[in-house]
């Protein structure tokens, strides 16, 4: 009888050693990854809160802890920057710019890649090519198709867009599309949504092939034509998945700086907060400035975040 | 006579019967649909294509050229040919993008194998918030990090006396944070798929940790390890704006950089970007067609950012 509780007694000692060495054995090997994301993630987050605070410029960037304390005043000249204040329908100023964008395009987005799936759901000859193709925008590089889109857009001769609609009457003289207010934001917001379509596409697409086939099958039966079983069947089950795309991608469009600095350089009509964090730190070297700015857009990205966390969490309870 | 003409009917009304089958709206518009998406899609990337084989006369013409009268290699020749005028030296701007993108994604394979064992098979404490964290750092925007990453390093090569700027081992590092979490969260994933008592066999006939994860784990594991092996090369060498920020010397411009330099050039020669831009996207295609099924699986997962 005490010899087994003593044998016992070395087992949970022994297996308790195993614990203690497996979780050693665990923290040796998440250390790296925790250093570089700790170092170039997490700590870069929170210094750029403190850059926020305080006055930087390129001269005192290399004895950045001893930059003065300015308390609000990035914020307040942030807010009150003609390029970032609302001023008028002509003059809408980033954050406006920026909201407008990223509901917009990721709105547009959404309905390509739904209307995208819905084709590709379809059984027919060279569907796994199409499919391969329609993914081709997402994976190349931003800045060879934003450049081929820039010269399309082209207002030389050479530009094909303004070839095709002058030779359809529509125009009669080039026209320098990119440049033109108004209408840059829309042509941006198009190649927001021909690039990232794909992504809400192929979403999209694994949730329809989950769709269980005798749910049509009853409908038939009852006699629904194919829009009714679209809106009746199609976009209950898809659903959470849309909601999911959709803040997802909203939150990516909200933070893009690559895909509007390239085609625009965030000039007529198409300043974002991504830009102008950009022009405010290294144009002019304002760097608590352009700091501020990008605080003022991780105040919505958290808010966001919030949003995508209910949504997937509501979605899994249900699943 | 009589029998033929009813022969006759009767095929035609099949006939009709069989377009009319065949030829509904549904079909039409599905017909429309695909056509209008395909063409979307496939003509920028024929005019890239198409346009690097362009003449500068074709490229400066009154009107766009749509199919080049031969397949001429000036833009070629100016990106790689030394005795060509204003050659770009292009070769070392692709031997630089692949000296960042490939310890890139050799690097983020290695980590995440690790870390990704680690928090889907060993039990410790803080392993939930491990994982918690990761997801909340991959929706970190690159834009938010860029200036006290820029403020940090400046710092830091002051003290050190080293050159931080125009250094591609800051780019591969900025690259793994950005990169890592994903890996991190893809693997983790995966690795839970598979059925533990595989492994605790292995332990138990005598193998270590590490033997275990080197014989049984990664083995089993390859499709998902491929798949963050190409995202993460696929990311570091598309990517923009840190090497915008951080290179300011030519002999270190990744292939990004220098189209948008050659792009900004005041002589504008869209026929050398387009050049450029298909031979940076030609691989990446490639790469993409070659691992497809895998890397839908990890795109449906929401692995990859951007």
């Amino acid at each position: 009888m005490a010899e087994t509780a003593s044998s016992k007694k070395r087992f949970w000692l022994l297996s308790k050693s195993m614990h203690a060495s497996e979780v050693r054995l665990a923290w040796l090997l998440i250390l790296p990854t925790a250093i570089i994301v700790f170092g170039l993630v997490l700590f870069p987050a929170i210094f750029s809160i403190w850059i926020s605070f305080h006055k930087i410029g390129l001269y005192n960037l290399n004895d950045v802890f001893h930059a003065p304390f300015i308390g609000f005043d990035n914020y307040k000249s942030v807010l009150n920057d003609f390029a970032f204040k609302w001023g008028g329908p002509k003059q809408w100023g980033a954050w406006v710019t920026t909201i407008f964008y990223s509901f917009v395009s990721t709105f547009i987005t959404l309905i390509g890649g739904l209307i995208a799936a819905i084709l590709l759901n379809r059984p027919f000859r060279g569907r796994g090519l199409a499919r391969s193709v329609f993914l081709f925008p997402y994976v190349a590089p931003v800045i060879s198709v934003a450049f081929v889109w820039r010269w399309l857009l082209d207002p030389r001769p050479s530009g094909v867009l303004n070839h095709i609609l002058i030779n359809l009457g529509i125009i009669e003289t080039q026209q320098a599309f990119l440049a033109t207010r108004g209408l840059a934001i829309w042509l941006v917001i198009i190649f927001q949504a021909w690039r990232y379509f794909p992504f809400a596409m192929l979403m999209i697409l694994a949730r329809l092939q989950a769709i269980d086939d005798t749910l049509y099958e009853a409908a038939a039966v009852d006699g629904a034509n194919s829009w009714q079983k679209f809106i009746s069947i199609t976009i209950p089950q898809i659903r959470y998945v849309l909601g999911a795309i959709f803040l997802l991608r909203l939150l990516w469009t909200f933070n893009k700086f690559d895909d509007i600095w390239l085609l625009t350089g965030g000039g007529y009509g198409t300043n974002v907060l991504p830009v102008l964090t950009y022009q405010f730190s290294f144009n002019m070297y304002d760097f608590g400035k352009g700091a501020a700015t990008a605080m003022i857009m991780m105040a919505a990205l958290v808010v966001f975040i919030i949003g995508y966390v209910l949504i997937i969490m509501r979605n899994s309870e249900e699943s | 006579m009589s029998t033929l003409n009813q022969h006759e009917r009767v095929n035609k009304g099949n006939f009709i019967d069989h377009l009319s089958k065949t030829l509904s709206w549904e079909k039409f518009l599905f017909a429309v649909g695909l056509f209008f998406f395909i063409s979307m899609i496939i003509f920028p990337f024929y005019w890239m294509v198409s346009s690097s084989f362009k003449s500068g006369a074709e490229i400066a013409g009154r009107a766009p050229v749509y199919i080049p009268s031969s397949l001429r290699l000036d833009a070629y020749r100016e990106l790689f040919d030394p005795a060509w005028k204003s050659f770009q030296n292009f070769g070392v701007n692709i031997v630089n993008s692949l000296l960042v993108a490939i310890p890139t994604a050799l690097i983020a394979v290695v980590l995440s194998i690790m870390g990704a064992y680690a928090s889907a098979r060993l039990h410790f404490k803080g392993r939930e918030w491990i994982l918690n964290g990761v997801l909340i750092v991959y929706l970190f925007p690159a834009v938010l990090l860029m200036i006290p990453l820029f403020a940090m390093l400046s710092k830091v090569s002051q003290t050190f006396g080293f050159n931080v700027q125009d250094n591609l081992v800051i780019l591969v590092l900025t690259y793994l944070a950005q990169t890592l979490p994903v890996a991190l969260y893809m693997l983790t994933n995966y690795f839970r798929t598979i059925p533990d008592e595989i492994e605790q066999a292995a332990l138990i006939d005598g193998c270590t940790r590490f033997e275990v994860i080197w014989r049984v784990t990664i083995p089993l594991a390859i499709p998902a390890i491929v798949t963050v092996g190409i995202y993460t090369f696929m990311i570091a060498w598309n990517e923009f704006l840190y090497a915008f920020i951080f290179l300011n010397d030519r002999s270190t411009f990744t292939i990004p950089i220098k189209i948008n330099t050659i792009f900004n050039d005041p002589s504008p020669r869209p026929h050398v970007v387009m050049a450029a831009s298909t031979i940076m996207t030609i691989p990446i295609i490639l790469l993409f067609l070659a691992f497809e099924k895998y890397l839908s699986q990890g795109l449906t997962s929401g692995s990859v950012k951007g």
